[in-house]
């Protein structure tokens, strides 16, 4: 928790933030989310059944194209594409892409570095293979930090609104219904928290 | 007269245990439950009291531990808000996993909808099945608001003592409804382990514990017909169809009666017929019913000023 810049948890009753704000760190660490949050506010009004959590993530990394890390070449085979990656870790998820457009039995695998696929016109394919977005950092950090906010939160406030601005992140939950002001509340806290004029999210 | 019987519980290997069951058996002791866990088991007793120094000694001469359990016999409901990841399985489950170290027997329970402030609330059924254990111990939150003002509702209609555990620091009296509060014991994301945490669980057995003596103190007043542990080691004679059973504790003893984790449908003549004295079968001494849980058999055994005698 080192990193984080800049961590404060509000609670009505102030002895009851400590414990709050250790469920938010184990979550932090639970979700490996550390090194991506590099400011995060919490506020909570049990009283009001209201939740707010506001942070500032950390750059984020470009999206993972095939041919970042890989060869796409015609194989000796008819209809055959020959990909030869270079790094190892985004083959799962490569895999799973390939096997969902194209279908297992479309797929071989004769090492762990290369991947034979098998279609009908293969000069078209390789013009699209080239461009596939393999990962997307930005849609796994938002759906990270949705699953830390809806984690930090009382469970019974499942009355949610969420955005990711650029880098900031802004998350409100109750159990009654969302009132604009408290978004605004959640709005002005990110101000405060960046310490500058930036504005958040636009609803 | 009976003699005393006070609930220990015997750690060490699983070599040369059954000195200790045929010792047990000769002192006119009851087997409660045993757990082995690869070359190591565990067995919860109840021992006459005069006779502990000699079972303390065998222990200790086959290089295991006795210790005293006195929530032995005695079965605790640990009711969670809900099943999901807020609540278990930290702390609800440590909770549970503490109480099972001094010898109760424990069964998680998650409410459908015990979950926020104004719509929390707590179904017939689970009303009914909370009601079936010896004590509902609740597991609440960090928030001092919610365990005072809206976490209460979920007691209505629970007639067995109540243990609420919460994380602030409050008296028994801001918690309505609750027997006793604990605090220390709030959400948290992580297993209890520190020093602090261990202490606060510590103290909730105790209260917990303290509670069990007043049922019991209740119950001497106007005792049980027959004790629920000689009902066990009847069913576990009579009934050899228990011994198939697969759960830890196919017999859960209760302080007025006991769980048997067998179907009602096919068992409940049965157990009605189980001989317990000349003339005496198990009917004439408790009510046996079926089980909100599963389809499991509770037998609840009745006063002696409902039966006019004790065997």
């Amino acid at each position: 928790m080192a990193t984080l810049e800049k961590f404060v948890v509000e609670t009505t009753v102030e002895e009851e933030a400590p414990p709050y704000r250790k469920i938010v760190s184990d979550i932090i660490s639970d979700l490996g989310m550390a090194g991506r949050i590099a400011k995060i506010k919490v506020a909570i009004r049990p009283e009001d059944s209201l939740f707010q959590l506001v942070a500032v993530v950390r750059g984020v990394l470009p999206q993972v194209i095939l041919k970042d890390f890989a060869e796409i070449q015609k194989g000796d085979h008819e209809g055959e594409i020959l990909i030869t990656i270079s790094v190892e870790k985004h083959l799962p998820r490569l895999l799973q892409i390939l096997w969902d457009r194209y279908g297992r039995d479309s797929l071989e695998q004769p090492d762990r570095w290369t991947i034979s696929l098998f279609v009908d016109n293969p000069e078209e394919e390789i013009g699209s293979l080239e461009n596939l977005v393999v990962d997307d950092p930005r849609r796994t950090l938002k759906s990270n930090l949705a699953d830390m906010a809806i984690r930090v939160a009382p469970e019974g406030f499942r009355v949610r609104y969420h955005s990711l601005n650029g880098n900031n992140f802004i998350f409100v939950a109750s159990e009654d219904t969302m009132q604009k002001e408290w978004i605004d509340e959640a709005h002005t806290m990110l101000k405060e928290l960046k310490g500058d004029d930036a504005s958040g999210s636009s609803a | 007269m009976a003699a005393v019987l006070e609930p220990y519980v015997y750690e060490g290997g699983v070599h040369k245990h059954g000195l200790i069951i045929e010792l047990l058996e000769d002192l006119g002791g009851y087997l409660v439950q045993s757990t082995p866990a690869a070359t190591e088991i565990n067995l919860v007793m109840l021992i006459p009291r005069k006779d502990v120094p000699l079972m303390e000694e065998l222990a200790k001469n086959i290089l295991g531990k006795l210790t005293r359990a006195p929530l032995t016999g005695t079965e605790i409901a640990v009711v969670s808000p809900t099943l999901a990841y807020h609540h278990l399985p930290h702390s609800a489950c440590d909770v549970a996993e503490h109480l099972r170290r001094d010898g109760a027997n424990t069964n998680m329970l998650g409410l459908a909808r015990g979950m926020g402030r104004r719509v929390a609330l707590s179904q017939d059924y689970e009303r009914k099945l909370i009601n079936e254990h010896d004590i509902a111990v609740y597991s609440f939150g960090n928030f001092s608001d919610c365990i005072m003002n809206k976490k209460p509702k979920l007691f209505s209609g629970v007639d067995v003592p109540i243990v609420a555990t919460g994380g602030p620091d409050l008296s028994t009296d801001d918690v309505e409804g609750a027997d006793v509060y604990v605090g220390g014991i709030g959400r948290v994301s992580h297993r209890l382990r520190n020093e602090g945490e261990i202490d606060s669980l510590d103290v909730l057995n105790k209260t917990v514990g303290e509670v069990v003596d007043k049922l019991r103190e209740e119950i001497s007043r106007d005792p049980l017909a027959v004790l629920p542990a000689r009902v066990m080691k009847e069913i576990k004679e009579q009934v050899p169809e228990i011994n198939d059973v697969l759960t830890p504790a196919p017999i859960t003893l209760q302080l007025d009666g006991m769980r048997v984790k067998l179907p009602f449908d096919q068992f409940h003549e049965k157990l009605e017929q189980l001989d317990l004295d000349e003339d005496v079968s198990l009917s004439d001494v408790a009510n046996i019913m079926p089980s909100k849980m599963k389809d499991y058999i509770l037998i609840k055994i009745r006063r002696r000023s409902e039966t006019g005698f004790t065997i």
